[in-house]
């Protein structure tokens, strides 16, 4: 074999790496520095004081509710798009008029930013002014507007939807990568065989899916856990911390309030918190593809 | 001529000196963002300054308001911040504590404080120093509209929280899009919307005895005032889903009677609905005759670590001067903070400015204390909760007084 | 009728539900976009008269080409910056096994992780230690090492598929390493780049966080940022300025998209699982 840097997978790996390390590991050091100091509003640190900024964050009532509706949120969001998405990426494999323009509009939601994508619904959802409820009034399925952003029980469930919607295309695209890779003599040899729909589903697509559902799982997950503008553009996690999930607590502990301590400690647990969701669902769907 | 002055003078001859010879020298100024016209108007008087001091260059930085106290956060936690900023005053307290905000008393004259009103001057002393210059000053008044009055009967304008409710629900009573009283229930100064009710009851932010005064009778009626309101139907529905400017929307189309809010809503009337028949008339008063607007002031500091404190100062010193601040505060429009500005016949003359004006003497500030945005947020939590029904007024108020107290300290 | 015929109608009626649910923002970005400043707040679905000057009033009042020019810089530098460094990075995944695999792959799925709204105030450090504040380049650079988890992890498992004869071949007949590369490797695996990099671009053309933080000055606003700064605490709200500006910001993307829909879809089902 010839001697080349480009035979060395450490010299390739490097550049990469460093950057990667550089502009990520560094800030979660410092982050983990803030977290375990007393820190003031301007995040100069003034003396190390233990674990009281993670006790704090704890002991906050806001914040269990937070977790609380974090998890439904993230629950809500990657089930609700995986149940949409499976059937919406099995008619797309199919072949049919208009196939390449309902790609399209599937993923359309893709281009456009989260936070603009969130103006716009806040604004179609102003009471008053808003065109959902006009739009609902004119085809008569309601007869009087509907405050959607006054209550956390009718504004969680449609910042939900909103999340759902976005991450459709990108679930979707999986699902289509994932289907336009099953053979197609596997279905003809399903049908020789006389099975009924539902059993070829359950027997030949799910089974050869499951991969591509669980990427989309693990990756969805982090994504949702994560995603911030939706719900800060509509209720910015209000009425009365109704619709806070631990980022946008996050963003209010930090930025808000400035206690960049409390905040600090709140983003190395929701790290930790995630670090373990994941090695625990890619253990688990690991051990299960093994058996 | 006094030490101060004096100290000034010398300083500004080394500084002219030195001007001679020093490149340029860059000024950073962070400004928030009130409305499209606060850019230009900054970069405007950027430009003349620098003509007149061929060797500075000043950067303006234009900041949207909702994340302006978290660019300051970063930027100073990061050593990054500009030489001059707009902040809350309400935030000026924590930026004094940390020895973040330079006084500025040595730079001042006794002729340039004579340019302000003293009341506006205030908020922004602390510990016998001047940390801040009020650049831009409202105060809240109360909005109607004459029409709906008239269909509904009303002749006199409310002045009487018992009157307001009466008159609301006439008002309500109109249409099914008609409400009498626009209450505002989410966002930013959603517990100012609280406190108006609530001074007028009596009520103090922090009693005497420096603990919440939300879990007193003035809280309590207060809150029990503003639920009937809605109960009635008096106000629009799904009031937490309403922010301050939702609600100007829905005065300036007409369909609220009354509404309590700041002066730029008749810049706004003036461009988007010139038709509206509209008054502006004081903020009703209590059972004991109490009264209470929100006074709010935004100010300029400058920062303890800056470079070029002088030249950052002639900066202020232009942006002070009557041209100058009258070009804003009518671009803006918010209350003038200078005698000389409020003399001109733009703001004189201006009848809605005169309702404003006059109630300054009533005017509260929020209270000087660190943690202030916290007990903000808590307290309006605490009226989304009552308005939503969720909780009992009394108990809830409770509640949140004592997370409060917590928050200052007792 | 034929049966394809009855087929796509079935499919249609099925999807039309989320369609109308996608299409509805859209919607009500456009009319919202044509409607004169007077009707603006009225929630009508169609304007008296369209007001395409919205659209003209809008560049110029929300300074919108030159956040254009700054999000289509930090897109296309953050888009080379992360496949320069991950190239090489999952070639070396893809070849070779050596020590240390295990904890590089380990390494790129924490990246993965962190959502720079968890990290900003430590990022918020780095920049400023770096001078680089106020700088678009400084926002290129994290949006850059942000990608590189993504990108190497799509690019690897693409690069496994390419039988590595074809590199040995052209090795035996001479070419260096780097040749070979160049020559024979890097062509077989463009579909993939173009896959890769359309994502790449795509997060760092709609990235708020970061560069809410980071930028200062509106001269170094993206695109994100300027059309928030519209509706963010200002005493008023020019909605149907807004909504031209989101309608137009969206466009460029929408059209990325419909045009290179079916590559993406190819090289997601390869990069995504293997």
């Amino acid at each position: 074999m010839i001697r080349s840097p480009l035979t060395n997978p450490y010299v390739l790996i490097l550049p990469g790496f460093l950057l990667a390390a550089f502009i990520i590991l560094w800030p979660l050091y410092q982050l983990g520095t803030i977290s375990l100091n007393d820190v003031n509003r301007f995040g100069q640190l003034r003396g190390f004081n233990g674990v009281e900024n993670y006790v704090a964050v704890f002991t906050d009532p806001d914040f269990l509710g937070a977790l609380w509706r974090t998890f439904i949120w993230t629950g809500g969001i990657v089930f609700g798009t995986l149940i949409v998405s499976i059937p919406v990426a099995m008619i797309l494999n199919e072949d049919f008029y208009g196939r390449s323009l309902a790609r399209v509009i599937i993923m359309l939601p893709w281009a456009v930013s989260l936070t603009m994508t969130a103006i716009v619904w806040r604004w179609a959802l102003n009471g008053e002014s808003g065109m959902l409820n006009s739009g609902l009034q004119g085809i008569g399925l309601i007869d009087q507007n509907i405050q959607w952003l006054a209550r956390a029980s009718t504004a969680f469930p449609v910042q939900i939807m909103i999340g759902i919607l976005v991450t459709i295309p990108f679930t979707t695209t999986i699902f289509l990568g994932g289907l336009s890779s099953i053979p197609d003599d596997l279905y003809e040899a399903a049908k020789l065989e006389g099975a009924s729909r539902w059993q070829t589903f359950r027997e030949i697509t799910l089974p050869l899916m499951k991969p591509f559902l669980n990427i989309s799982i693990v990756l969805n997950m982090i994504y949702v856990f994560n995603s911030f503008p939706i719900i800060w553009a509509t209720t910015q996690g209000g009425p009365a911390n109704s619709t806070d999930i631990l980022v946008t607590y996050l963003y209010k502990l930090g930025f808000r309030f400035g206690k960049l301590g409390e905040a600090s400690a709140l983003s190395v647990m929701m790290f930790v918190l995630l670090l373990a969701f994941t090695i625990l669902y890619v253990a688990l769907a690991m051990r299960r593809e093994r058996t | 001529m006094n030490k101060t002055a004096l100290k000034t003078a010398v300083a500004g001859v080394a500084l002219l000196s030195m001007m001679g010879w020093a490149q340029a020298e860059t000024v950073r100024v962070t400004v928030a963002e009130y409305s499209s016209k606060t850019g230009p108007y900054f970069e405007e008087a950027a430009k003349a300054f620098e003509e007149a001091n061929p060797d500075a260059d000043i950067q303006i930085e234009v900041v949207p308001w909702d994340v302006l106290l978290q660019k300051l956060t970063t930027d100073i936690s990061g050593g990054a911040n500009a030489d001059l900023s707009i902040i809350g005053t309400r935030w000026l307290i924590d930026f004094v504590d940390q020895g973040i905000a330079a006084p500025l008393d040595d730079h001042m004259t006794q002729d340039f404080k004579d340019r302000f009103f003293p009341v506006f001057l205030e908020p922004s002393v602390m510990q016998e120093k001047t940390y801040g210059l009020p650049i831009a000053a409202s105060a809240r008044a109360m909005y109607y509209n004459k029409a709906l009055f008239e269909q509904a009967g009303i002749e006199e304008v409310p002045d009487t929280w018992d009157a307001l409710a009466e008159a609301a629900e006439k008002i309500g009573a109109l249409g099914d899009d008609i409400a009498g009283f626009g209450l505002q229930g989410k966002e930013i100064e959603t517990d100012v919307y609280f406190y108006y009710a609530f001074w007028a009851y009596g009520g103090q932010l922090v009693e005497e005895d420096g603990t919440s005064g939300l879990d007193t009778d003035a809280g309590y009626k207060a809150a029990e005032m503003y639920k009937s309101l809605i109960d009635s139907g008096a106000t629009q529905p799904g009031v937490t889903s309403y922010n301050r400017e939702d609600v100007q929307n829905l005065f300036k189309q007409g369909k609220v009677g009354m509404m309590i809010t700041a002066p730029f809503l008749s810049n706004q009337i003036k461009e988007e609905a010139p038709d509206l028949e509209y008054g502006v008339a004081a903020i009703p008063a209590g059972p004991d005759g109490d009264r209470g607007t929100y006074g709010v002031t935004d100010s300029i500091i400058m920062f303890e670590n800056s470079q070029n404190k002088e030249l950052a100062w002639k900066f202020l010193d232009q942006l002070f001067t009557t041209e100058w601040r009258a070009k804003f505060t009518s671009g803006e429009g918010f209350l003038p903070v200078n005698p000389e500005v409020a003399e001109q016949p733009a703001f004189a003359d201006n009848a809605d400015l005169k309702e404003f004006t006059a109630l300054l003497p009533d005017a509260r500030f929020a209270p000087v204390i660190a943690g202030w945005e916290e007990i903000a947020a808590t307290t309006s939590d605490a009226v989304q909760t009552i308005y939503l029904g969720n909780g009992e007024p009394k108990a809830t108020l409770d509640a949140a007084a004592e997370e409060i107290n917590g928050i200052l300290g007792n | 009728m034929n049966p394809k015929l009855k087929k796509s109608l079935l499919y249609w009626a099925l999807l039309s539900p989320l369609i109308v649910l996608i299409l509805f923002p859209f919607a009500v970005m456009f009319i919202t976009a044509i409607k004169p400043a007077n009707e603006v707040l009225s929630p009508t679905w169609w304007p008296r008269e369209a007001a395409w000057r919205n659209f003209i009033d809008m560049w110029a009042v929300t300074n919108f080409g030159n956040a254009l020019w700054n999000s289509v810089y930090v897109s296309v530098l953050s888009t080379l910056l992360a496949l320069a460094v991950s190239i090489p990075a999952a070639y070396a995944m893809s070849r070779f096994r050596f020590t240390g695999q295990g904890f590089f792959r380990q390494f790129l799925l924490v990246t993965q992780m962190l959502s720079p709204i968890v990290l900003v105030i430590g990022l918020f450090r780095l920049v400023v230690w770096l001078g680089l504040l106020d700088n678009v380049n400084s926002i290129v650079f994290v949006y850059g090492a942000f990608n590189v988890a993504f990108t190497v992890w799509m690019l690897q498992s693409y690069f496994s598929t390419i039988p590595k004869d074809l590199e040995e071949a052209a090795w035996i007949e001479g070419a260096s390493p780097a040749k070979a590369l160049v020559m024979v490797f890097l062509p077989l695996a463009l579909p993939a780049m173009t896959v890769t990099a359309i994502f790449s671009f795509i997060n760092a053309w709609n990235e708020f966080v970061i560069a809410l933080t980071m930028l200062r000055r509106q001269e170094s606003y993206t695109l994100p940022i300027q059309i928030f700064s519209l509706v963010a605490g200002r005493y008023t709200v020019e909605w149907h300025h807004v909504m031209a500006a989101t309608f137009v910001a969206t466009i460029p993307v929408a059209i990325i998209f419909a045009w290179l829909q079916r590559y993406l879809v190819r090289g997601l089902a390869i990069g995504a699982v293997k």
